[in-house]
């Protein structure tokens, strides 16, 4: 028997579970057949596009688009607003399909696993694992075949919808190489547009490409991009490497930020979202990250603190996010804001050592039970005062967990 | 039958072993009276994930207006909810 590895990847993944959720409970539109995007809030400006139907991508809607440009593409588009705490179930519940398949599979983002087998006939076993999963939980997966995990990645990548593809080496030459460079793994929008200046368009020349001259134009990463144009990654499938690195949340500001009472609003409403999907995870964070964006000629600054004692609490990221950010700022007009959370542990081994601080557990309940309210009842339920008036809304961006990348484990 | 999804107040037997059967249920019909309707027999249970969603189903019996009808209600764990699911 041959050892194979799998990559799963749902197809547009919060779209398609909202579609699945929604008709369970009894909606006769299936999001997946008409032009319909997942965002942020409609009525406002701010937000981005998190994922599209096929529809909406043909009618020029993109992921990471702002949501008005967006409606600017496609006027009939439908936006939900995404349910984050619906995507961390099917996540769950599509990971532990694939643990009876293998004993080694590693979550590599919120809709993607890796999953190691030694079988005969893996085609077999992929087709079984995808009908399993549309048949459970009602949404379809791309499977991609091969003997590493940047194969099986490209591989799952090159037909979509519910489809299962091979890459092995021998296909690399057919399959991978006819590709546009940018969609190699690891090659984004800033290294695409330097490969293209000098003439590399396909993962063909990439590979064909002298590797030294890869590492003079950009140093160990061309040399990671020239391996994978290649086929060549040795990284091993990790078992539970589910661990979010950290969490961070941005917005840009619908006018120029010159003033600390609305830069200090941005800053909350943004750590609000942050220490909500923080606790929802059930875990603390030991550095606050904050950054901004100047308005004019870009430009930006950041600033991250260590914490002594880990925190989930909102007042306290915020007051130290604050500190930071008076730190950096020059008073110049901002357009920009990020706040960012990292070094995450599980909140339980922390819950016990300060048991006896009461005040503490009662901080704690008291963010639970907003957090509940805000799940269940939407972010406008409770709001701080401070908010009031102000034109901001009280929790805002696009949040962004970040799960471990494939370069990091090699 | 017809997909319906109409939530309703149930009450329920939920037995040692942790099984839970549906015995009657309150509902505002299109007449907006109140009605109640007794569930005579269980004939099918089945358990659906969709979503990564529990659900359990069941087709069920009851007689309403001097006649048999079968349909389906559910029961959603997360929220505790009970549905006329088809109709
Ligand atoms: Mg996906």
């Amino acid at each position: 028997m041959k050892k194979y590895i799998f990559h799963i990847d749902a197809n547009s993944a919060y779209l398609s579970w909202q579609a699945v959720y929604d008709l369970q409970h009894g909606s006769n539109i299936d999001l997946r057949n008409i032009a319909s995007a997942i965002g942020g809030d409609k009525s406002k400006r701010k937000g981005i596009i998190l994922a599209k139907s096929l529809k909406a991508k043909k009618a020029g809607v993109k992921t990471g688009q702002p949501l008005f440009e967006a409606l600017r593409a496609c006027p009939k588009l439908t936006i939900v607003s995404p349910n984050y705490q619906l995507y961390m179930a099917c996540s769950d519940e599509m990971m532990s399909i694939i643990q009876t398949f293998s004993e080694k599979v590693e979550r590599f983002s919120v809709d993607e696993c890796f999953m190691e087998l030694s079988c005969k006939d893996p085609l077999t076993i992929a087709y079984q694992l995808k009908n399993t999963i549309y048949k459970t939980l009602g949404f379809t997966v791309n499977i991609g075949i091969s003997t590493n995990k940047l194969l099986a990645k490209m591989g799952s990548e090159l037909e979509k919808p519910n489809k299962v593809h091979t890459l092995f080496e021998d296909e690399i030459m057919e399959k991978m190489w006819p590709l546009p460079v940018n969609e190699l793994f690891m090659v984004g929008r800033a290294t695409n547009k330097k490969l293209r200046k000098y003439g590399i368009n396909t993962i063909g020349q990439l590979a064909k490409t002298d590797i030294e001259f890869l590492s003079l134009m950009m140093k160990s990463h061309g040399r990671l991009i020239w391996h994978y144009a290649n086929g060549l990654d040795s990284s091993p499938v990790k078992k539970d490497s589910r661990k979010i690195k950290g969490i961070g949340n941005s917005t840009t500001t619908p006018f120029d930020v010159d003033d600390i009472r609305y830069a200090s609003l941005f800053i909350l409403s943004l750590t609000e979202m942050v220490a909500l999907r923080l606790r929802a995870n059930n875990m603390m964070c030991h550095v606050v990250h904050v950054s901004y964006h100047r308005a004019s000629q870009g430009g930006g600054q950041g600033r991250q603190r260590k914490l002594i004692t880990p925190t989930d609490n909102t007042n306290t990221i915020y007051k130290i996010a604050m500190e930071l950010f008076k730190e950096i700022w020059d008073e110049g007009p901002i357009r920009h804001f990020g706040v960012r959370v990292t070094m995450l542990n599980t909140a339980e081994i922390y819950q016990k050592s300060i048991f006896d601080e009461k005040n503490l557990e009662k901080k704690r309940r008291l963010n639970k039970h907003i957090d509940l309210l805000r799940v269940k009842y939407g972010s406008q339920t409770i709001k701080r005062a401070s908010f009031i008036e102000s034109g901001i809304k009280n929790i805002n961006g696009g949040i962004h967990e970040e799960y471990p990348m494939m370069t990091s484990l090699l | 039958m017809k997909i319906l999804m109409k939530s309703v107040d149930m009450i329920c037997v939920s037995n040692k072993d942790g099984k839970i059967s549906p015995i009657k249920y309150k509902f505002v019909g299109k007449d907006e009276q109140i009605h109640i309707v007794k569930i005579n027999k269980i004939l099918e249970r089945n358990e659906e994930r969709l979503a990564g969603n529990r659900m359990y189903i069941y087709k069920v019996m009851s007689v309403i207006n001097n006649s048999k009808r079968v349909y389906e209600m559910k029961y959603e764990l997360a929220t505790c909810k009970w549905y006329i699911y088809k109709m």
